[in-house]
């Protein structure tokens, strides 16, 4: 059984590719979600092993929804992700608590194993 | 009451002819009666008074028509002459006369409370005067039903009294008492106001009003005296001192009006010259007209505004737009105007509104002077203005760039992410499942596709290709081919313009017929750009729901900047319910 994952990203289209990838890379895509609030509750709802977050959602930004996630205890793994470089939003990654960042472009199973690992 | 506010000659001379008859009538009665010492002295010095109210109330009347004093005087002339009806041996002439006999000390008693403009304006004024009226003339009727005549210590000569009731001095007394109860605070008051009026008035006008208060005030105080004296029967050396000297005061009235007329005129022309000279022989620099200017008007308080074209409006000397309904509250305005263009405001004292004349001829007299202090706070205004609207343009051009990030970040970007994920997907694919790998294929082609139309889009919003390789005419063809509501080219030119000119041109367009496809819900939209007199007429009308505010919403403001850059203006007339007229007028000479 491959890790669980949800998807927080408000492009649907980035969504189906992003769950197309990873199922056939071996992760079960347990759901998704379309803002920052609705990305928190179903990431309490479904207990997913790891959170994929874009940094840019309509409502508060992927910083703000990986802090709350780790609020209460541990929580879920967070991966940031964007169409922008990770330079572009420069220490902020460093400085929360997620485990690391990956590209949009650049997604794949095994950019995101070497990242949990 | 226009013929009072401009009198005409026949009603200054007809007034002035009746004048002369109705002081000539009373001098059979001043000179044939037993009653009045003096003789024909009295009778001389009482047509003298009456003359002279007369007279300098006809020239008061005609040199300041909008203030009532001049009537006023004029109608003291006449109500002197009046009184002397009492003197009449007739007793029904008599006691009309004795009714009446008051009716000149509150004439003159309203023209003192109402000093310079003749009006009653405040609820003081009014209670005084009607306290004066009550006094002098209605308490005077019940006064005289209990009056018997002759009476031994008021006239030993007097007629019989057609009017007397019963006959009770002690109830005559007290009407008397009452007259003096009231009359003598009245007087009391009067004098407090004419004080205050004396200490807040300006050097200039104190010129003017002193002369008339001192004798007016000295004439009111004496009459008080008088009716205190007859109320408490001190009759005998007291009134009969005080007599002459009421008569003396009240013939300085009219005298030192016409002094104070002539003061007024002279320090008018003195004003007026000295600030001719001083503007001749000194190069007025910032702020300092403003001073010559007050110092000839003798109005610290004074103010200017300068007219600013641009705003139909007025501008301090910095260029900051004046609140005129704020400034002019209580103000006296007087508009400078040359050659019929108008250059600028005096905001004045409101004292000043009784010499108009006079702010008339020293905003005449400095006219060329405000004209140079005019285009300086034109200038600045001006300079104001390109200063806020440079802010606007880079702030405009910095949302703009954000605009487009946004925009690329939201469709391009993402479109050509999805394909990549396609792709990479459908590499894996390739082998195993030949038929999925297809699918993925097809579908990064059609995100591709989708990327490259954003693209477009996004590269003609900043600049349209069509319009720098083919001109306006095209360029406007092809925004109204896209516009989901019919349009209507009427007008186009087809010559070429420098790029400026065009892409303020047809960004203006581009951005009214979004507006009207948004929010004007019109049926159809017409466009006109034409070349007339050097400048490029830019006009897109609909026949939607009108109600635009061309303030608000940056779209609009931020091209009346661009035009504004060109030197040109634009306007937006949308009556609600009458469609939208955006229209632009840009110099294009070369």
């Amino acid at each position: 059984m491959g890790r669980t994952v949800l998807i927080v990203d408000d492009h649907a289209g980035f969504r189906t590719s992003a769950r197309r990838l990873l199922e056939a890379e071996g992760f079960e895509v347990v759901g998704e979600a379309a803002d920052g609030h609705s990305g928190i509750e179903s990431a309490r709802l479904l207990l997913p092993d790891l959170v994929l977050l874009d940094v840019q959602l309509p409502d508060i930004d992927g910083f703000e929804v990986c802090e709350r996630l780790k609020q209460k205890g541990p929580g879920p793994d967070v991966i940031l992700t964007s169409t922008r470089s990770g330079s572009d939003f420069g220490p902020l990654i460093a400085e929360s608590e997620a485990l690391g960042f990956v590209p949009k472009a650049g997604l794949s199973g095994r950019a995101l194993e070497g990242l949990l690992a | 009451m226009a013929l009072l506010d401009d009198p005409p000659p026949w009603l200054l001379w007809g007034t002035g002819l009746a004048g002369l008859a109705a002081g000539l009538a009373t001098v059979p009665l001043l000179l044939n009666n037993d009653r009045v010492d003096g003789g024909s002295a009295f009778a001389a010095l009482a047509l003298l008074i009456c003359w002279s109210f007369i007279g300098a109330g006809l020239v008061a009347w005609r040199q300041r028509p909008a203030s009532r004093i001049g009537l006023l005087m004029v109608a003291v002339g006449f109500a002197w002459a009046a009184s002397a009806i009492s003197l009449s041996d007739q007793p029904l002439l008599f006691i009309i006369g004795a009714t009446i006999a008051n009716v000149w000390t509150v004439l003159l008693f309203q023209l003192l409370l109402t000093f310079p403009d003749g009006r009653l304006t405040t609820r003081n004024e009014k209670l005084l005067a009607a306290a004066a009226w009550v006094s002098g003339l209605l308490l005077q009727i019940p006064a005289l039903l209990f009056q018997a005549f002759p009476d031994p210590d008021l006239c030993l000569n007097c007629p019989e009294n057609p009017l007397l009731l019963v006959d009770s001095e002690t109830v005559a007394d007290i009407f008397l008492l009452l007259q003096a109860l009231i009359v003598v605070p009245a007087v009391v008051g009067l004098l407090v106001l004419l004080v205050r009026r004396w200490q807040g008035a300006s050097d200039a006008q104190r010129g003017t009003f002193v002369p008339v208060l001192w004798a007016g005030g000295a004439v009111m105080a004496l009459l008080a005296l008088q009716l205190i004296g007859l109320a408490f029967n001190l009759n005998g050396p007291i009134t009969g001192a005080i007599v002459p000297l009421i008569l003396i005061a009240f013939l300085l009235v009219p005298f030192a009006f016409l002094a104070g007329l002539l003061r007024t005129h002279l320090s008018r022309e003195a004003a007026v010259s000295r600030l001719l000279t001083r503007l001749r022989e000194l190069p007025v620099e910032g702020g300092e007209l403003k001073g010559l200017l007050a110092e000839a008007l003798g109005d610290p308080s004074l103010r200017l505004g300068y007219w600013f074209p641009p705003v139909s409006g007025y501008v301090d000397q910095n260029g900051r737009a004046l609140d005129l309904d704020q400034e002019e509250r209580g103000r006296f305005l007087s508009v400078v105007e040359s050659k019929e263009r108008r250059i600028a405001v005096l905001l004045c004292d409101p004292a000043l509104a009784g010499q108009t004349q006079l702010v008339d001829a020293v905003g005449a007299a400095a006219a060329l002077a405000l004209e140079n202090e005019r285009l300086e706070a034109e200038l600045r205004a001006r300079v104001a203005d390109l200063q806020a609207s440079r802010i606007r343009i880079v702030e405009g051009a910095d949302a703009e760039r954000r605009r487009l990030e946004r925009d690329l970040h939201d469709g391009a970007q993402q479109q050509l992410v999805a394909s990549a994920l396609s792709l990479r997907l459908a590499r894996d694919k390739l082998k195993s499942d030949p038929q999925g790998a297809d699918e993925l294929l097809a579908q990064a082609a059609a995100d591709l596709d989708l990327a490259t139309g954003e693209l477009r889009e996004l590269a003609r919003g900043i600049h349209p290709a069509v319009l720098s390789e083919r001109g306006l005419g095209a360029g406007l063809q092809a925004l109204a081919d896209r516009t989901p509501l019919p349009v209507e080219i009427s007008e186009f030119p087809d010559e070429r313009f420098p790029s400026g000119i065009e892409a303020a041109a047809y960004f203006l367009v581009a951005e009214a017929l979004t507006n009207v496809a948004r929010y004007a819900n019109a049926g159809k939209a017409t466009v006109a750009v034409a070349r007339k007199n050097g400048h490029l007429e830019v006009e897109v009308v609909d026949d939607g729901i009108g109600g635009a505010d061309p303030a608000g919403g940056s779209g609009l403001s931020g091209l009346a900047d661009r035009v504004a850059a060109l030197d040109g203006r634009l306007e937006v007339d949308s009556p609600p319910g009458r469609g939208t007229t955006v229209k632009a007028v840009i110099p294009c000479e070369l």
